[in-house]
Formats: structure tokens, C-alpha cells, sequence
């Protein structure tokens, strides 16, 4: 029996009814392509299907664990310094590797002064489940934009995948822009779960790790309610 | 035509005028038997039941919509600040605006039902305002 958007799915279940726009699907975290049948997908994480139009299906869960996938923006923790690579811890079954020379402006001669313990964030270039996720800090043109090391000066908070992912849904949840308009800080949410913040005052960062943490156990219309009131 | 396919038409009768579309099915033919000799051994059982769409992977960001999570409030990083300007300031105001939109709708609907429940009132008169009409002694018999 095929599964149905918006049913609570498990691992193991298969997913027939696919829509494709010009032959093509859009597969999110949580799915796989089933080798035995033809066009169908195997659930691989518990979780709601979800579909958005026209043709892009994900699964959405409460796990713990970060899984990576190809294209998220991520916060990761250096842990090890290995000739032109970096080990950087991003919350998943393996560390990731970040090339030394996949910043911007980077050459052999000229390397970025990474350190161990050192946070950076990052972009994950491809995630297989046989090989190890690799990182970079540049877009396809070679530019760092937004991606590259984050300073010594802020502090990092776990926080659970899905918490993440609702802080960077704007549409739903107005949390973080109710204290932008507060508060002065920096904050860089990776989709792991990692959240780096930097603010002025200590107490500033206090605080909003402290709101960070509360509004995971409130629904976002909760959390938007609340926020109005802010003013 | 398609029954004696097998008989093979000489080079010298394809090569005349009146047979030139003849000949192009025959060249057609010709080449799509080589294909299939040549590629038969490459294609294997699975390939062919794998299925007609392509499947691409994304992260959920792509999904869901989400922003980019590097942000910077009140002037804390204007580095940052000025490459949201792009996109996340842009995508803010239109929430905003959206959500402006919204409240007054609602608010109008409410204003006017109450707008309507009072003049309604108006032209009711005392005995239809009553919850209870006592049954009138002519309905009795």
C-alpha cells in the first residue's frame, strides 16, 4: 500500500504515487529511490510526507540526528587539522571534511587561519551515504557571501534539527526578527541544529538562547502570538 | 511492403529517384540494428526498469523555503546586514505587508457582521425579539 502526503510514514514504506515535471522529481531529506521498483520512493526516516508543487516531496520528523544533505547550510565545529583539509564536526554519523582552499580567495600560499575549535559555517557540497560529507565556504563563483569561519567571540547552542528549521521558516515564525528588533546580535542557524550567537552585551546572548530554547515547546502560532505583542 | 522485409532491396534500385524514401527507412533501419548490437551488452535489465523519472536530490531549505541562517540585527554586522538587504529585508516586508493585509480583512468582516447585527435588530420588533412566542389560542383548537 502506497503511503499519502501528509500521512505519518516510517521507515520501510514505499511512496508510488509520484508527480514529476518534465520527468523530474525534487527528493528532500527523508526519501530514497527505490532500486526494485520503478518509479517509486522509499521512506528512510519517520516522519509527515510533505509535497510542495509541482514536483518536490520531503519528510518531515522530530529526529535528533542530524543527517546531512546536499546543499544545506550548516554550523560545524573544526576539530582536527589535516595537511589542506579540515575535520569539522557538523552533528552527523561523520565528520565532514572542509578543504583549506575552499574559501574565498584562498590559494596554496595563502590559507585561511582556521584553528582547531574553531566555528565555521558552511556549505555542504554533497552528502552520500557511502562517503563522507564535504563542505565548502564558497558558491559556485567563488565567493564566500555569507558562508565562511565565524569569530572567536560568540557562543554556540545545540539545539534540535527541527527547532532549526522552524526558526528559518520566516513565514511562520517571526521569532528571530521580534528580537532583531530588540536586541543587537548576530546569529548564524545551521540547519544541524548548531546556532552560533554573538551579541554586545553577554547578557543580550543570554537571553535569546534562553528564548531560543522556550519557544521549542510552543507551537508557531503561539510563538507569533506572543511575538505581535512585542512591539 | 512490411511482410517480405526480410527481401533486401539492391544499392542500385535504392539508389533510384523514385525510391528515395525507401531508401531513407532502409538507412534507418540499418543504423538502429547497429545501436542496439553495439549498446545491447551495455544496457542492462536494470536500466530498463529503473523508471522514467529522474529523481534530484535538495536539502530542506530548497522544501520548505527557508532563509539563509546567517543574520545580523541592529548593526551588529553590516557585512552581513548589507547582503540581506537582498533577500531576507525583501522577503520580511512581504510578510508584513501580507500580514497587514490580513488582520484589516478579518477585522472588516468582524466590523461589518456587527455592523449588520445591529440594524437588523433595529427593524425587529418587540414580539419576534422574544425567544418564547406563546402559541396563539387559535392554533390551540
Amino acid at each position: 500500500m502506497s503511503t499519502k502526503i501528509g500521512d505519518f510514514a516510517i521507515p520501510g514504506d514505499l511512496f508510488t504515487e509520484i508527480k514529476s515535471h518534465k520527468g523530474v522529481t525534487i527528493v528532500g531529506p527523508g526519501l530514497r529511490r527505490n532500486e526494485e521498483r520503478p518509479n517509486s520512493l522509499f521512506i528512510t526516516q519517520p516522519g509527515k510526507l510533505c509535497f510542495k508543487a509541482p514536483n518536490v516531496y520531503w519528510i518531515e520528523g522530530r529526529r535528533k540526528r542530524y543527517i546531512p544533505k546536499k546543499g544545506d547550510l550548516v554550523v560545524g565545529i573544526v576539530t582536527k587539522k589535516a595537511g589542506d583539509t579540515l575535520r569539522v564536526d557538523i552533528g552527523s554519523a561523520e565528520f565532514a571534511s572542509l578543504s583549506l582552499l575552499a574559501f574565498e580567495g584562498a590559494t596554496k600560499k595563502q590559507k585561511p587561519d582556521a584553528q582547531v575549535g574553531d566555528l565555521v559555517y558552511a556549505k555542504l557540497l554533497n552528502a552520500h551515504k557511502e562517503m563522507e560529507p564535504e563542505l565548502v565556504c564558497i558558491d559556485s563563483y567563488s565567493k564566500a557571501g555569507r558562508l565562511g569561519l565565524l569569530s572567536n567571540e560568540g557562543f554556540l547552542i545545540n539545539l534540535s534539527p527541527l527547532q532549526a528549521n522552524r526558526l528559518l521558516d520566516v513565514d511562520n515564525n517571526p521569532l528571530l526578527r521580534t528580537l532583531g528588533r530588540k536586541l543587537v546580535f548576530e546569529i548564524a542557524v545551521g540547519v544541524n541544529g548548531k546556532v552560533w550567537i554573538n551579541a554586545k552585551k553577554t547578557k543580550d546572548v543570554f537571553t535569546i538562547i534562553k528564548s531560543l530554547e522556550l519557544a521549542e515547546k510552543h507551537s508557531d502560532k503561539d510563538i507569533m502570538h506572543s511575538c505581535r505583542k512585542i512591539k | 511492403m512490411e511482410d517480405n522485409s526480410k527481401v533486401t532491396l539492391s544499392k542500385s534500385i535504392l539508389d533510384m529517384k523514385f525510391m528515395k524514401r525507401t531508401k531513407e527507412r532502409v538507412l534507418k533501419e540499418v543504423d538502429d540494428a547497429e545501436g542496439k548490437a553495439m549498446y545491447s551488452n551495455e544496457i542492462t535489465d536494470e536500466m530498463k526498469k529503473a523508471g522514467n523519472i529522474v529523481f534530484v536530490d535538495t536539502s530542506l531549505s530548497n522544501c520548505k523555503d527557508l532563509i539563509d541562517g546567517r543574520l545580523s540585527f541592529g548593526g551588529m554586522n553590516p557585512e552581513v546586514e548589507k547582503l540581506m538587504a537582498n533577500d531576507y529585508a525583501k522577503r520580511v516586508e512581504q510578510i508584513e505587508k501580507k500580514k497587514e493585509k490580513d488582520v484589516t480583512d478579518e477585522e472588516m468582516a468582524k466590523g461589518y457582521s456587527t455592523v449588520v447585527n445591529t440594524i437588523s435588530k433595529k427593524f425587529q420588533n418587540k414580539k419576534n425579539r422574544k425567544g418564547f412566542v406563546k402559541p396563539s389560542e387559535e392554533d390551540q383548537y
